[in-house]
């Protein structure tokens, strides 16, 4: 939970403080960042131009109450510009020994601790055929657990197309989960 | 959740995701290099700043900054000083248009004063101000002062031809009291 005191404290710009924000802040920027990328690198990089660009504008935000939205926000972003930016790169599929090691580690129960390799391997797998959007919105939906509001003001879409988004990844994943474990 | 399950595997797939967060093993990491990077910018704008002080912090110095308006000052009453003499001048020079006939003048520039020229030492006076003749009468006129010059020249030589003509010509002219002329 990041403190609004310690919001206000670096919008008035005070640099001790936002190292300490930084440390709050990153690691659940890097979780969104790591399952839209799937990449433990572009995902540092991410969370790390994410960073500067809160300490250049952080002055801007109306309120630290709007701070974690406007986080997301600056993420899933970034985000899309590097899926863009990898659009024309081949995506890591699977071949079916693949999908019997990931079969078997998920048959492990709700326990299994997955190491970020193998959750990479498995977010990739499962939304490989999904927009940038889609994935968006699915990964802060099921995976993020916000409610649809959120996600309409984090991603800049409405609350309808972010049920359609949703509903079109849910099917798409749901079809490769039956398929293949 | 909003969502109702889509099935049993899919729930369990989503469940051990959900619980399995990315871990971000370095965090201090991304803090140093983050406050690196912010801190190099800083620096960078520091310096240019030092840059743009050192070529025009001058400026702000009061007594240079109050020349420089008052000589802006100056600068801009004298062109606006020259402006209104120029136009002046331009007026006047208007005024003083030789108009013909009110056409066109297409003869070259040269030429025109070549002709003023001659009526000039024909002995007339211009007009104070303006001068109104045509392009045809000008040629008219100086055709009369070459025939005039043609026609002097063998009444010259005439004159000098017979000495008799010659005294009889002093003798009148001396009579008449005439302008003298120097034969």
């Amino acid at each position: 939970m990041i403190e609004i005191k310690l919001i206000e404290e670096c919008r008035g710009g005070n640099f001790n403080n936002f190292r300490k924000l930084v440390e709050v802040t990153s690691p659940f920027a890097y979780s969104v960042a790591f399952r839209m990328l799937v990449d433990e690198d572009q995902a540092k990089d991410v969370v790390q131009e994410t960073m500067i660009t809160i300490w250049q504008k952080l002055k801007k935000i109306k309120s630290a109450e709007v701070y974690k939205t406007w986080i997301y926000r600056i993420v899933v972003n970034k985000c899309y510009d590097q899926l863009r930016k990898r659009k024309r790169n081949p995506e890591f599929v699977a071949d079916e020994l693949t999908w019997e090691l990931i079969s078997n580690r998920l048959s492990e129960g709700p326990s299994a601790d997955l190491e970020n390799k193998e959750t990479a391997q498995i977010i990739s797998l499962l939304t490989n055929k999904l927009s940038p959007k889609q994935k968006a919105v699915f990964i802060l939906s099921d995976l993020e657990e916000m409610s649809n509001d959120e996600i309409s003001e984090i991603t800049g879409i409405s609350k309808s197309a972010v049920k359609a988004n949703l509903h079109y990844a849910r099917k798409n994943i749901s079809e490769k989960v039956e398929k293949y474990l | 959740m909003t969502m109702k399950p889509e099935s049993e595997k899919y729930n369990k797939v989503l469940n051990i995701l959900r619980n399995s967060k990315p871990l971000l093993n370095s965090t201090e990491d991304i803090e140093r290099e983050v406050i690196n990077k912010i801190a190099r910018a800083h620096q960078n704008r520091l310096y240019l700043s030092k840059v743009i002080d050192f070529l025009f912090g001058w400026v702000y110095i009061g007594w240079v900054r109050r020349s420089l308006i008052t000589a802006s000052i100056i600068l801009v009453l004298v062109f606006v000083y020259q402006q209104s003499i120029i136009l002046k001048r331009i007026d006047f020079l208007s005024r003083q248009t030789v108009i013909i006939d009110r056409e066109n003048v297409s003869t070259p520039a040269d030429e025109i004063e070549k002709m003023l020229l001659i009526y000039k030492n024909s002995g007339r006076r211009f007009p104070s101000k303006t001068i109104t003749i045509s392009e045809k009468q000008m040629k008219e006129l100086l055709e009369s002062v070459n025939e005039l010059q043609i026609k002097y020249k063998d009444l010259e030589n005439l004159i000098e031809g017979d000495p008799e003509l010659k005294k009889l010509i002093e003798k009148k002219l001396i009579e008449s009291n005439r302008t003298r002329i120097n034969l």
